[in-house]
């Protein structure tokens, strides 16, 4: 992986990457390691003094900082800080437009039956936007508590208790950040990039756009943590937890070596209008088979099999005399 | 594993300290216990430097102020405006007197928790029962659906991190004080540097180390106790106890805003003291009821419900 190391060293108790900035660490609240300073031989009353004019320095509530009253420049002090960040890892894009839109092309033709028939010629392609959309991606170690109540051992009751405590690996889980594009396109898109080709820098073709993170640094820890705890949940319902039916599954997670990166994931948004509709469809920018996005329905195929469908019942009732009794 | 040192020893206690104002050069007389003092004469304000003390730690955290000094007095004036009517005579009408903002330093402790538990769980289901009943005079037989509850045993475990509790570490703000004032928002938590506090009072821990451990593993083990609670399946639970190992403890002092006032209300009683959030401006207080007042209010209630029964049974001869 082409990503940057931290530079920070990671929590000495839950070894989850930091940011340089952090006083705490978000996911345990150990105090990250201040920077050093030299002892104090013996008891002195030091006036703070401002950096700008000399002047004695006091906090202001109104500045909330200290702040100095004769030049009024602000003392900067370390707080916690709650950023919008960028994407550090940019995938390329190794689909080329014409691609895309041959893919879509493909698309369209091969629908299937609901198809109107003249879909693909038809169809007029109105827009290409090649871009980047917004995700983090999170690796963690997770030790999950659970208790749930299932149908495994359940005597008079349906439902019988559990608990338990296990751990679960997290890789690579890509966790979308994109205000523009669905969550479930976004699910669909992610299984398909390739993870080993991260760039530093943006290469694609010419005008592609770069979606913003607009989440703030503590909006996408709370964002991973829930798509850990949710991911975690759906893990103990398959093969963790005895028992086939599931209710008031609860768990508590610990996380160890959260470590989180932020991407850029190149995607074609394409839009085509088909007799005065307007249709979206999204092909990936790394791979042209996966294709994903709403085509129209023939109606009249549509209502040409439901009433072939009744013609066939009624046929079938009528043989079988259950009608003509 | 522990964090902090492991001394016993605490507070700074002895003589007053003599130091000179590095504005004028004045002498300035410093109690051991505050970390800042201004100047008589020339008004500068200092912050004190010391070496190390066993088991004071220095400060690692501050929480500046965020409510004014006059936002402050509405809050507490509010406050008083909206006691009970069965506090002393006074309260609803005094006027809050000086407020002082200090920086009282309390641990901010967290660590990770693992925690057995054993409980009773109850699971509800439904059972056709046969009952009888006299209707029109006759005894017939019915049936109805009935919810039971099988209580089933549970033993599990709850493995986390408990992170953000406060304790006090001074004996000037009790710790039921302190827990009526929390919640205090921790996102704006900034590194102790002198500045933060320079020009207002603040406080050096008074009590020792080993207290005020004692007090927050209680708290942790108390969130841990509440965390379960939510935790456990089925319709019901009861019997649910737990026992918690406490590993990775870390303990810093963190300097928390409170803005400190007298309410003078009577003459002949000694102020009330009400203290106020810095950050979030919860007012906390205890206004004293008046004896008087609730005995006449008591007696008043006694007399209407004797002459309620008096007049009903009169009424019923």
């Amino acid at each position: 992986m082409s990503t940057a190391t931290p530079e920070v060293a990671p929590c000495r108790r839950c070894a989850s990457a930091l940011e340089a900035e952090d006083l705490r660490c978000p996911i345990c609240g150990l105090m990250t390691p201040p920077r050093a300073h030299g002892t104090v031989e013996r008891e002195t009353a030091k006036v703070v003094r401002c950096e700008n004019c000399g002047a004695s320095v006091e906090y202001s509530v109104e500045a909330k900082a200290p702040r100095c009253d004769y030049c009024g420049s602000v003392t900067r002090v370390e707080t916690t800080v709650d950023p919008v960040e960028q994407a550090q890892a940019y995938l390329p894009f190794t689909v080329d437009p014409e691609a895309a839109r041959a893919a879509l092309m493909g698309f369209l033709g091969k629908g299937g039956f609901f198809r109107p028939s003249g879909l693909a010629r038809e169809a007029s392609v109105e827009s290409m936007r090649p871009l980047w959309w917004p995700a983090w991606s999170f690796r963690a170690g997770v030790d999950v508590s659970w208790t749930a109540d299932s149908d495994a051992g359940a005597r008079r009751s349906d439902w019988a208790p559990h608990a338990g405590r296990t751990r679960f690996d997290f890789d690579d889980i890509i966790v979308p950040a994109s205000r523009g594009l669905k969550v479930k396109e976004c699910e669909a898109l992610a299984p398909h990039y390739r993870r080993d080709t991260e760039e530093r820098e943006p290469r694609g073709p010419e005008g592609a756009n770069i979606e913003r993170f607009e989440a703030t640094r503590s909006g996408a820890r709370r964002t991973v943590l829930e798509t850990v705890e949710r991911l975690s949940r759906e893990r103990l319902q398959q093969g963790v937890i005895p028992g086939r039916r599931f209710r008031n599954v609860h768990v508590a997670v610990a996380l160890s070596s959260l470590y989180t990166t932020r991407l850029a994931l190149p995607v074609y948004v394409l839009a085509y209008r088909y007799r005065d509709k307007a249709y979206r469809v999204l092909v990936h920018g790394q791979e042209a088979g996966a294709v994903f996005g709403e085509a129209p329905i023939s109606k009249w195929r549509v209502a040409a099999v439901v009433a072939g469908v009744l013609l066939l019942v009624l046929v079938a009732l009528l043989a079988t005399g259950v009608l003509g009794s | 594993m522990q964090e902090q040192s492991e001394e016993t020893t605490s507070t700074i206690t002895g003589p007053l300290l003599h130091l000179g104002c590095s504005n004028c050069g004045a002498r300035l007389v410093v109690e051991p216990s505050m970390r800042t003092m201004r100047c008589p004469y020339c008004a500068a304000p200092s912050v004190l430097e010391r070496p190390p003390v066993p088991g004071v730690p220095e400060p690692t955290f501050a929480l500046g102020f965020t409510v004014t000094h006059v936002a402050a007095r509405e809050h507490v004036a509010y406050w008083l405006k909206t006691r009970s009517r069965f506090t002393r005579t006074g309260i609803r009408t005094a006027r809050p007197g000086e407020v002082r903002g200090v920086y009282v330093p309390a641990y901010l402790y967290s660590v990770l928790a693992h925690s057995r538990f054993r409980a009773s769980i109850g699971e509800n289901y439904q059972e056709q029962e046969t009952y009888t009943t006299t209707e029109n005079g006759k005894t017939v037989t019915r049936t109805r659906t009935v919810t039971r509850t099988e209580w089933r045993p549970l033993n599990g475990e709850l493995s986390g991190y408990v992170a953000d509790v406060l304790v006090t570490a001074s004996t000037g703000l009790r710790n039921e004080e302190l827990e009526a004032l929390e919640p205090f928002d921790l996102r704006g938590l900034a590194r102790y540097t002198p500045a933060l506090i320079s020009g207002w009072v603040a406080e050096e821990p008074s009590l020792t180390h080993e207290q005020c451990l004692e007090l927050a593993r209680k708290e942790a083990v108390e969130r841990v106790g509440g965390k379960l609670a939510q935790f456990m399946p089925g319709d019901s639970h009861t019997d649910l106890e737990h026992q918690s190992r406490l590993e990775w403890e870390a303990l810093d002092v963190c300097l928390l805003p409170v803005w400190v006032l007298a309410v003078r209300y009577a003459e002949d009683a000694p102020p009330l003291r009400v203290l106020v959030n810095g950050q979030t401006g919860e007012v906390v207080g205890k206004a004293p009821l008046s004896p008087w007042k609730v005995t006449a209010a008591v007696l008043a209630l006694l007399l209407l419900v004797a002459v309620g029964y008096l007049l009903a049974s009169g009424g019923g001869r």
